[in-house]
């Protein structure tokens, strides 16, 4: 086992090897957890830049410690990460927008903490107010808006720092069907204007075809990385379109194969 | 609430716009004539329920006049000491002695809250003990202070602090202990670490909880201030509480009572005034009343 290294951007490859994230045979094991569960074993995953990757698994596979490594909330037992010197943004499945805040404070907060000038604010909110569609949204309060508005919230403030790794924790997982398409057409929107690269947690086989360049499949105990679906399908995709639907049937079944 | 816009209606519909807006006036009135009259009525009918029950035992005497004066004459004597120096000399003293005391213990208490919910070894060392304090009646502290200080200003001032610095300290630990672990995790994955996110994400959200602390110290400063006062007498510096001693001890049960009215009053006063941040900074996180919540 090698010792956790978080690899910076001096070592980072020079330019022209572009990547996205480079994941090398990462283990996790939590402190509290009964001896030889692994929650990540032997993980290996690159992603190109400007990818749109999906991970896909079950609850317990360990989809979420990965991004949350990956993230840097938490360090590998074993193996590395690299993420060169690019800001990282994170959304969970809950909005977790700041309830003392209006919108505009809780995407001001975010530009505060990356460093951005006070006197940029109102321009930047206003842009990224724009980019989410809710222009007029600013002087509401969290409390104020639908759960769909309220990740768009919590997107806008993601971007507010100028990330370009998106990592989504089942962004979408508590939000009507309506919503939730409305919802990944805008992801995708956002992704293909600002040339980011995503990793997208999900555990929807049909979310994860829809989204996707590539769906990464994952198992549990110890949590791993089983297979890999290159998707190819052109976009914008319909979620209910016979082209999803035969990759998604491909991805259940391979979710189906491995042991329950 | 936004209030009716009227626009500009043009000349020839003036007159039909004029009657609407009358009437939509008379609407608003009438709504709020309805929720004002539900707000003030219930207490109200309370307080003269109590002052009828307490007419009732008067007439049937008791005791004597003399020890329970009628309703009248204490609301008179109320009225009375409004106009009196003395009433607002004494007034003056009891409300610095409550703003000092408690404005101390308002910075004591916010200290200690920070440092042990900041601290492991802290935590364990004093956390059972701010708790302990905080049953202790502060008025067993005199005797005590009384040793320490002497019949002064500082005696004073000491229980007051000691009566409500607990309860605002631990408003303040459990505001922090329990804010959401998802709006920390948040507040880390967008980059706030160390005092930056104490400063920016913990303390805010820990608000309502250090504000009913600041609430339960008041009422605990009151209180220890009004024993304190009635313990710790100062010669040729009238204040509330001795104003009780002194009206006790010339049996003017009047006089007493409409203290005793001030004293009330007071309290409530703060209280509510606490009550309204609350409920206003609830309200603006959705949480709390019903109609807020209603509107989502």
């Amino acid at each position: 086992m090698s010792l956790p290294a978080i690899v910076s951007a001096d070592q980072a490859p020079k330019s022209g090897e572009d990547w996205g994230i480079r994941v090398r045979s990462v283990g996790k094991t939590f402190a509290r957890a009964a001896a030889g569960t692994a929650a990540l074993d032997g993980v290996n995953l690159t992603i190109a830049e400007g990818e749109f990757v999906a991970l896909l698994g079950r609850s317990g596979c360990g989809k979420s410690t990965l991004l949350n490594l990956i993230a840097g909330l938490e360090l590998p037992t074993s193996g590395s990460i690299e993420t060169g010197r690019r800001r990282i943004g994170m959304m969970f499945q809950d909005a977790n927008l700041f309830p003392w805040l209006t919108v505009r404070g809780n995407i001001e907060l975010a530009l505060k903490l990356s460093g951005v000038p006070r006197a940029d604010f109102k321009d930047r909110v206003d842009e990224l107010l724009e980019s989410v569609r809710l222009p007029d949204a600013g002087s509401l309060r969290p409390h104020e808006l639908s759960g769909g508005m309220r990740q768009r919230v919590a997107l806008a403030r993601t971007l507010a720092q100028d990330c370009r790794i998106l990592l989504m924790d089942e962004p979408f997982g508590a939000l009507d069907a309506i919503t939730r398409d409305a919802m990944h057409d805008e992801t995708e929107r956002i992704w293909a204007e600002r040339g980011l690269t995503v990793l997208f947690v999900t555990h929807n086989v049909r979310e994860a075809a829809r989204l996707g360049d590539r769906v990464v499949v994952m198992a549990p105990s110890p949590g791993r990385i089983e297979s890999e679906l290159i998707v190819n399908l052109p976009r914008p995709r319909m979620i209910d379109g016979p082209a999803v639907a035969s990759r998604a049937a491909e991805l259940h079944a391979r979710l189906q194969d491995g042991p329950r | 609430m936004n209030p009716i816009t009227t626009g500009a209606p043009g000349v020839a519909g003036a007159a039909g716009a004029a009657g609407a807006v009358g009437s939509a006036t008379r609407r608003l009135a009438a709504r709020l004539a309805v929720r004002l009259a539900a707000r003030v009525l219930p207490p109200l009918i309370a307080v003269l329920l109590v002052l009828s029950l307490w007419e009732v035992v008067f007439l049937a005497g008791w005791r004597p006049p003399y020890v329970l004066p009628a309703p009248a004459e204490v609301l008179q004597r109320f009225a009375a000491a409004l106009v009196e120096a003395k009433f607002w000399v004494s007034l003056t003293t009891t409300l610095i002695r409550a703003f000092v005391g408690f404005g101390l213990a308002v910075l004591i208490g916010t200290g200690i809250g920070l440092l042990v919910s900041g601290s492991r070894v802290l935590r364990s060392a004093i956390g059972s003990l701010i708790t302990g304090m905080q049953t202790m009646p502060s008025i067993a502290w005199f005797p005590f202070a009384i040793l320490l200080f002497g019949l002064s200003e500082q005696a004073i001032e000491f229980v007051v602090v000691l009566g409500a610095a607990p309860s605002i300290a631990n408003g303040l630990i459990s505001g922090i202990d329990e804010v959401p672990p998802p709006l920390l995790r948040t507040a880390k994955a967008l980059g706030a670490k160390g005092l930056v996110l104490y400063r920016h994400i913990v303390l805010p959200a820990a608000l309502p909880a250090y504000l009913s602390g600041l609430k339960q110290g008041w009422a605990f400063a009151w209180r220890s201030l009004m024993a304190g006062e009635l313990l710790v007498i100062i010669a040729s510096r009238p204040s509330l509480g001795a104003q009780l001693q002194f009206f006790r001890e010339f049996a003017d049960t009047a006089g007493l009572m409409s203290t005793m009215l001030v004293i009330l009053l007071l309290g409530m006063a703060v209280d509510g005034g606490f009550s309204y941040l609350s409920r206003r900074i609830q309200a603006r996180r959705g949480l709390g009343t019903d109609r807020a919540s209603a509107r989502g």
